[in-house]
């Protein structure tokens, strides 16, 4: 699975930070998500595209 | 967040008490002038751990004033993968104390090892080991 979140991020000028607290986790999450060593579960998928003004379709790509 | 800072709380709570009876033992120990490699070891070994605690809660209470959970989906799976590991691995080094017990005594100077240092080092091993397999998973993602 890979995802698009690193490219939405700087669509809206988001740091990983600022996008851990807005989809509520860990700032870690958010890096491993990115670098694609963690598959989100349906939830936290959802909760990241929420916080990218997006849908998981978008966001991630199986 | 009200959860998390309980937590947070709790844990320190913990540490204090744990650092507290190390101290009671260390001052118990100097006072009746038992101070053996056995003893020491067992001082410092949970003083090491209390000072790994307190990097750990001075993070988390960080990262909590910044809005951050203490823990979220990705870092409890860690924490239970590594607890699973831990506790399989732990099992079979609790097999070796016993069946090696003169070997290990022998390392600090005795002839057999008691109740309590084989306890002590089941649980020392086991946190050890859980350290270890959280380092690893939490880098493996």
């Amino acid at each position: 699975m890979i995802n698009k979140i690193k490219e939405f991020r700087a669509r809206y000028n988001l740091t990983q930070e600022e996008l851990a607290r807005k989809a509520g986790v860990r700032r870690e999450t958010i890096i491993y998500l990115e670098q694609g060593k963690y598959n989100p579960s349906l939830k936290l998928a959802h909760d990241v595209a929420v916080a990218l003004k997006t849908t998981v379709d978008e966001l991630f790509i199986f | 967040m009200h959860k998390d800072k309980k937590r947070l709380f709790f844990m320190g709570l913990l540490s204090t008490i744990v650092f507290l009876t190390v101290i009671l033992l260390a001052i118990m120990e100097i006072k009746n002038g038992k101070i053996t490699f056995g003893s020491i070891f067992s001082i410092i070994i949970p003083l090491i751990l209390i000072v790994f605690m307190v990097f750990f809660i001075t993070r988390k209470y960080r990262d909590l004033k910044q809005g951050m959970p203490l823990e979220d989906e990705r870092s409890e799976k860690v924490i239970n993968q590594a607890a699973k590991s831990s506790f399989y691995v732990t099992l079979y080094w609790l097999l070796a104390i016993s069946f090696f017990e003169n070997f290990f005594a022998g390392l600090i100077g005795q002839e057999t090892l008691e109740a309590s240092q084989v306890t002590g080092g089941g649980i020392a091993g086991m946190a050890i080991m859980f350290f270890a397999f959280w380092l690893y998973y939490n880098k493996k993602g």
